[in-house]
């Protein structure tokens, strides 16, 4: 009887035990891995645009189109870009660069492709987004780069190669914040921002939303949001966060027209900040506090005359419709 | 069961589950480095409903 009584014991200790590590497998698997799964692969960072939407040359593409008075021949500048303006530069490429500029490894373009490897050595457009990118014409691969500001590192990496880059405001764009769309939160200010970043609110109930905890995401450094937002923290340090957190009720940042125009996900929705939407007309009017310009990058010894032009022909007219065209808002009037 | 086999059995037990546990846990901190946070917030669970 009591062998059995040992035995029921042993039983029972060795069954809790993995009943306890299977519900805590349980739980981390709803809270987060679910969220993860077939997230992180290099495809899905690749389909952080879908390029294929926006290629030049292709009848059915989401391209902004505009008659550019402007065609460029000759040398024929590479030009690379941020994710979220891949649709302007291929937008520009389409209008003032002869058909078959742009070329794909293997004849055409394939969408297994990550970050844009499919594009040929010869090809005038590349998609390398703004980690690789900023080393790019840094290291002379490419001519003119399309992004948001750069940050301290690369700005340091072209001090250290010598190298003497000209940023070249070409349109504005909203940093914007969001949340999930079931988040009753829709305003805060800039200040509850730097305070739910700085570490001042963990916990969506201090913001008028429910007893949560917050967790603020944060972007890999380099990339043009993370820098966009360490200009928004100004002095503001960011604050580490409580494990907790990646429990709690999140909070991430980027820029509009990559929220709008390229993932359009309904079950994330953005902010206003200090009462305003980040809307063209709030964006234009300076209502919208988390305006940001973004830029035609060039070294400033290129020696390809061709760089120039163009440049000068995005603040033009032409230039400009077609980066209103392509979702952005124009910076000359 | 013996002791000594119970004590075993609990330990290989207790061995799988935590090695199963922190292969899970690398598994995510991977991927929440990886992942669209876009994505990640829009899967957010919400039990409060909208």
């Amino acid at each position: 009887m009591a062998r059995r009584k040992t035995l029921v014991w042993q039983i029972v200790l060795i069954l809790t035990v993995i009943a306890l590590f299977l519900s805590f497998n349980v739980g981390l698997y709803a809270a987060l891995t679910r969220r993860l799964s077939n997230n992180f692969s290099g495809t899905s960072q690749a389909k952080m645009i879908d390029v294929r939407r926006y290629l030049p040359f292709e009848e059915d593409s989401d391209l902004a189109r505009v008659n550019a008075t402007l065609k460029l021949s000759g040398e024929l500048p590479v030009l690379d870009g941020a994710a979220a303006l891949v649709p302007v530069y291929a937008s520009v490429i389409n209008a003032v660069y002869p058909s078959g500029s742009v070329t794909y490894e293997g004849g055409a373009f394939s969408d297994d492709n990550y970050y844009g490897e499919n594009f040929a050595a010869d090809s005038k457009m590349q998609y390398k987004n703004t980690v690789r990118g900023y080393k790019a014409i840094v290291d002379g691969e490419t001519d003119i780069f399309f992004s948001a500001a750069p940050s301290e590192e690369q700005k340091a990496y072209a001090d250290e190669q010598g190298v003497q880059l000209h940023y070249e405001p070409i349109g504005l764009e909203a940093f914007v914040f969001f949340v999930n769309a079931k988040n009753p939160v829709n305003d805060l200010t800039a200040e509850q921002i730097r305070g739910i970043y700085g570490g001042t609110y963990t916990n969506w109930a201090e913001l008028g939303g429910p007893d949560r905890p917050i967790n603020p995401v944060t972007r890999l450094a380099g990339s043009g949001s993370q820098s966009a937002m360490e200009k928004f923290m100004g002095e503001t340090p960011f604050a580490k966060k409580s494990p907790l957190a990646f429990f709690g009720a999140s909070i991430g940042y980027s820029f509009r027209y990559y929220m709008e125009g390229i993932v359009d996900n309904n079950e994330v929705k953005m902010l206003s900040l200090n009462g305003a939407a980040p809307s063209p007309e709030n964006i234009r009017s300076g209502a919208y506090p988390a305006v940001a310009q973004f830029y035609a990058v060039y070294r400033e010894d290129d020696p390809n005359l061709n760089v120039k032009a163009l440049v000068a022909w995005l603040l033009s007219d032409e230039g400009q419709t077609l980066i209103e065209r392509s979702g952005y808002v124009r910076i000359t009037s | 069961m013996k002791e000594k086999t119970f004590r075993r059995l609990l330990i290989i037990v207790m061995v799988v589950c935590i090695t199963v546990t922190v292969i899970h846990f690398a598994y995510d901190v991977y991927a929440y480095w990886h992942c669209s946070i876009i994505y990640f917030i829009a899967k957010e669970l919400w039990p409060y409903g909208a």
